[in-house]
């Protein structure tokens, strides 16, 4: 369990309904933090889809033992930093996806930074994203 | 790793109580436990987060939840020697006693080599 740097760390099965479950693993990080409504909202949002993509693409043979995902959560002096990670077979194009392809530029939109590591050459892929607490406009970098 | 599973791992302080409980009601509701025995489940998460520093090496609480039909099972650790012990003895009330006993439907100790581990069962 590499789970001691982070503030906030939890692992799941790469199933829909445990997305729910890392949003509100993330909401109850956010209740004890001094943020805005708005920022939650952002936060929630963005968690969902980075844990939707786990699901839906990670893991295209189906979940086995290791078919899981990870989502990481730190909060600092004036902003979030939150990973999700899956051990799946990373990023890479696909014109066959069964979603809209909405999901990575929506995440780009509410966070205040946000990278992408992984790819078909490594296993697994890892959303970093940050949010700030004190953004009361919950614009991320959108202005 | 079992479908209806989650591993979490939260630093003790104000964090731990309101991660903690949210996961565990979420679980708790999957396993259609019923209203009381949620809120049992929840409550048994706010005494673990508020009563395990002292009981965990690294200032973190370790939980694995395993949620099956009509009861949760919660397994706290590693902890250090006599942990559970001690997490048990922060969480009794004068007048009430033992928290966690009168929680939970089954409360264990066990050990492996990475240190003892308290087993709670609510359902």
């Amino acid at each position: 369990m590499d789970d001691d740097v982070f503030d906030v760390w939890l692992r799941v099965p790469a199933r829909p309904e445990n997305v729910a479950l890392a949003r509100q693993a993330l909401a109850g990080l956010c209740e004890a933090l001094p943020t805005s409504p708005k920022v939650l909202a952002d936060v929630k949002l963005a968690v969902t889809e980075a844990c939707t993509n786990c699901v839906v693409h990670a893991y295209p043979n189906g979940l086995g033992e290791d078919a899981v995902f990870e989502v990481e959560a730190d909060p600092g002096e004036n902003e979030l930093l939150v990973i999700v990670r899956d051990y799946g077979r990373g990023i890479s194009p696909n014109t066959e996806s069964p979603g809209l392809g909405l999901g990575l530029p929506l995440i780009a939109a509410l966070s205040r930074t946000v990278e992408f590591r992984g790819g078909t050459a490594v296993s697994g892929t890892e959303v970093i994203m940050s949010f700030g607490l004190d953004d009361d406009l919950g614009d991320g970098n959108r202005g | 790793m079992p479908t209806n599973r989650a591993e979490l791992s939260v630093a003790c302080g104000p964090l731990a109580g309101p991660v903690l409980g949210r996961v565990i009601a979420m679980l708790a509701a999957r396993a259609n436990l019923p209203i009381d025995r949620l809120n049992d489940a929840v409550l048994l998460g706010d005494t673990i987060a508020a009563n395990s520093r002292g009981a965990v090496r690294d200032g973190r609480v370790r939980i694995t939840i395993f949620a099956v039909s009509q009861a949760l099972e919660l397994r706290v650790g590693p902890l250090v020697e006599d942990g559970a012990e001690r997490i048990r003895s922060a969480a009794t009330l004068p007048g009430t006693g033992d928290v966690l006993s009168r929680l939970a439907d089954d409360v264990r100790v066990e050990s492996d080599e990475q240190g003892e581990y308290l087993l709670l069962e609510v359902g």
